[in-house]
């Protein structure tokens, strides 16, 4: 029945693509068009690396006063990775990281220790000390990092999610994307973690991509490979209508994240701690198209706007900016 | 000026450049645009090469009379030295004398054939009527070499018929007591050349007079060779030449040439030690006037054409790469097709042109399989990330070896391009396809892989289509037009094909 009422309102071959120019009309920005229109005129090369080493993101972030997940050490020599389990040692839970690391890729988290000294994972799987030094080894010599050259390793709080999101995440925590173009955040979604996933929040890997009204911060649409659904495939809960707590306060962080970096197109993630609040866990230079899957709109759609609002007003603030994508960009 | 004109004016500049230079040597130089099916000529090239040892440097270098008769093309390279080709009884040699020269010392002698079935080793009468010599051979080893020859002219008596019987024996490793003294005694006296030396005093001791001749093989992958030893003999009226390792064959202009008979010395150098000399062959399309022109046209520097033949060689498969580079381009930002590594697909387009597809192909999947098992046990063993990477170029290496081992022993001839495979690029596949295995997933890591191949096929398709290679070889100026056309892909702002198809849940909204 279903199929059959799709087919009376698509063309044919709507089962399978769309024409350029249909893509068009719904405003779908592509990987070149994102590249060549906002990334490559608004980012300049230098800025990249402010981003790019989360530990100058970090320290950027601190002097604005925004709140970031607190750092337990910094790991930047082979002798520092052998002394690991004394940094760590007043801390159960943490997340190990790449500083220069992309796209969650060598993100290592650890919810606490068992009898025998060993690490436990959120999916219940255990790490010895040694089988953590070499992930953190491995850290150091590069492998992680955007360009192979070698990086150091964070071990920063483990994010406690507040309630609301671990109820729509299968074991990992979801984190808030919000993609903005001259400091006006023009899309948003919640990224939640399957079974198929394996906790990880990377759409690729089968996340769940959720829309979210940018003028409430209530989630309006998820998808799964990029088909809509309604329903958490694993947890069996609703996606739809969630309100996010602090909604204001996350757009204030983005918004804060775009001043504090100069880059001119960006994604920010962010991830509500159930007692700390809304916390900035990275800003993405290049940030992906996947959001308007999400969000079931083109990005083009809001980025249009955006670039016309912002050569008749350039000079508008942190507010006016919040306000005119929660009066324009509202489902 | 905005980018976009910028954009515009560096196209339209690079078109122009490109496309005009070409113009003009189409229009101008008559160089055909077309690769067609012009018959071709070859180019061989002698390198004349020698430790100088301080003092006044003579070197002499037989020519072959047929070529410098024909007035075909031919030229020399030689900085500072004095160069002339000297005339004596119809036979010819260059001729390079400067003083004091010391170390490496190399000269080139060009000269260009047209393509025939003649090779210079057609029977030529002989001015006096020669007399076999004696090789001077005593007790032992001149009874057994009396009694081969006595066998073999008991056989026939015909100089041509002795000329094949004798070299069939020494070739089929004859073990005959005679034959085994005989061969071992050659051996420890002249070497390399030991059985044709063999030969040669096996038939003036029959009657035939007989020398040492050299040839160049007309192939031309094989890079710089050494001459070929050729064996020339009296048939009682006539000179033939003949190839000691196909006795009963003519030779055939098509696949050899003779460069050098008569029987005297193919090279001589005093003043220099270890000298030696090596052909390189090339096919050459461009018709000889033509290419005269070029050589003369302010275009010089901009043609490989001026070049020695063995490094234009080289230039046959570097001009390539731009072409592998720009489906690369195409098959990414166009189509959308992700690889493992950018020009990965490149280099392995490269290799394929080297390989038969179908075996390039099981070489890189049983490769990159049995490397990625090989990976995984590794990480067992939590080593870092450099030695990983180095543990498994070592992997790859023996794999290598050991697959060329199993086709040669499996009856697949030709072998396999070790050399040219990219190991090392193929070992960083490895451990890029085993990081994304675990981070993403094999799903991802195989359609990346899936993605490498495919675009690699593609690219090794274009790189192998003749015309193609032509242009690129022979216009590569036009390689600016290349350049124009990736400068634009750069600015594409269009959808990719893939996006069409992944955004396809928009129907609905």
């Amino acid at each position: 029945m279903e199929e059959t009422s799709q087919m009376k309102r698509g063309k044919w071959w709507h089962r399978w693509m769309l024409t350029p120019r249909e893509l068009h009309e719904r405003g779908v920005v592509g990987l070149n068009m994102r590249n060549a229109r906002y990334l490559l005129p608004n980012n300049p090369r230098r800025l990249y690396r402010l981003v790019d080493d989360k530990l100058q993101t970090k320290a950027l972030a601190e002097r604005e006063g925004l709140s970031v997940p607190e750092t337990y050490a910094v790991i930047r020599t082979p002798r520092d990775a052998a002394r690991l389990e004394q940094k760590l040692s007043g801390h159960e839970a943490f997340v190990i990281k790449p500083a220069c690391g992309s796209g969650g890729k060598g993100v290592l988290v650890i919810d606490g220790r068992d009898e025998q000294g060993r690490f436990i994972k959120p999916s219940g799987a255990a790490l010895t000390p040694d089988e953590v030094r070499h992930h953190v080894a491995n850290i150091l010599a590069g492998l992680f990092s955007l360009s192979g050259q070698r990086d150091c390793a964070i071990a920063e709080y483990r994010v406690r999610p507040s309630k609301v999101l671990t109820d729509i995440s299968y074991q990992g925590a979801p984190d808030i994307r919000i993609v903005m173009l001259h400091g006006y955040p023009v899309m948003a979604m919640l990224r939640a973690a399957t079974r198929e996933s394996d906790g990880r929040a990377n759409l690729h890997q089968g996340a769940l991509g959720i829309g979210i009204d940018l003028a409430t911060g209530r989630t309006i649409r998820a998808v799964h490979h990029g088909n809509p659904l309604l329903i958490h495939p694993d947890m069996e809960v609703g996606l739809i209508g969630i309100q996010l707590p602090q909604w204001n306060k996350i757009l204030d962080i983005a918004v804060t994240c775009q001043e504090m970096t100069g880059l001119g197109y960006l994604g920010v993630d962010i991830m509500i701690d159930e007692t700390l609040g809304p916390l900035m866990i990275e800003v993405n230079a290049r940030p992906g198209l996947a959001i308007q899957l999400a969000n079931g709109v083109g990005l083009l759609r809001r980025l249009e706007p955006v670039v016309k609002q912002h050569t008749r007003h350039p000079g508008f603030g942190h507010a006016e900016k919040i306000a005119f994508s929660q009066s324009h960009f509202g489902a | 000026m905005n980018t976009r004109s910028k954009l515009i004016v560096a196209v339209v500049g690079l078109l122009l450049l490109g496309g005009g230079v070409a113009a003009y040597k189409v229009f101008r130089l008559g160089m055909p645009f077309w690769k067609g099916e012009q018959v071709h000529d070859w180019q061989i090239e002698a390198r004349v090469s020698f430790l100088a040892t301080g003092r006044a440097v003579k070197a002499r270098l037989a020519l072959p009379a047929a070529a410098v008769e024909q007035q075909s093309g031919q030229e020399s390279g030689s900085l500072g030295y004095h160069y002339h080709i000297e005339r004596e009884l119809g036979e010819y040699t260059a001729v390079w004398a400067a003083e004091q020269r010391e170390d490496g010392q190399s000269l080139y002698y060009r000269v260009r054939l047209p393509e025939s079935t003649r090779s210079g080793g057609e029977p030529v009468p002989a001015a006096a009527v020669p007399v076999a010599g004696n090789p001077g051979l005593t007790g032992a080893l001149a009874q057994a070499a009396n009694s081969v020859v006595t066998r073999a002219k008991s056989l026939t008596q015909d100089p041509d018929s002795l000329f094949v019987v004798i070299f069939d024996q020494i070739r089929s490793g004859e073990s005959s007591q005679e034959h085994v003294l005989l061969k071992s005694h050659y051996q420890k006296e002249f070497g390399q050349n030991a059985m044709i030396q063999l030969g040669i005093d096996l038939l003036e001791l029959a009657g035939v007079p007989a020398r040492i001749a050299y040839g160049v093989r007309l192939e031309e992958d094989s890079g710089r060779h050494p001459p070929v030893p050729l064996v020339e003999y009296h048939d009682g009226a006539y000179w033939k030449v003949r190839d000691p390792l196909d006795p009963g064959a003519v030779l055939d202009g098509r696949d050899l040439f003779v460069w050098h008979r008569g029987g005297g010395p193919l090279l001589d150098v005093t003043g220099g030690e270890g000298s030696q000399v090596v052909f390189t062959v090339a096919k050459e399309r461009l018709p000889m006037s033509s290419l005269s022109d070029l050589r003369e046209s302010p275009f010089l520097v901009s043609t490989i054409l001026g070049l020695p033949l063995s490094e234009r060689a080289v230039f046959r498969y570097i001009v390539l790469i731009p072409l592998g580079a720009f489906v690369v381009v195409l098959m990414r930002n166009i189509i959308g097709i992700s690889t493992l590594g950018t020009f990965m697909p490149v280099l392995l387009a490269l290799a394929l042109l080297e390989i038969p597809l179908a075996r390039g192909l099981i070489m890189f999947a049983v490769l990159i399989g049995a490397g990625l098992w090989f990976r995984f046990l590794l990480s067992r063993l939590n080593l870092l990330v450099v030695p990983r990477v180095a543990a498994c170029v070592v992997i790859v290496t023996l794999l290598m070896m050991l697959m060329s081992v199993l086709s040669y022993r499996l009856g697949m001839s030709g072998g396999v391009q070790i050399t040219l495979f990219p190991m090392i690029i193929i070992a960083w596949t490895i451990e890029r396809m085993s990081l994304i295995w675990e981070e993403e997933g094999k799903q991802s890591a195989l359609t990346q892989v899936a993605g490498s191949l495919v675009v690699a096929v593609l690219a090794f398709l274009f790189m192998k289509i003749g015309q193609i290679q032509y242009w690129a070889f022979y216009f590569p100026e036009l390689l600016l037009v290349l350049l124009a056309g990736i400068l634009l892909i750069g600015r594409y702002t269009g959808y990719r094909l893939s996006e069409l198809f992944r955004f396809k849940t928009f129907a609905d909204t």
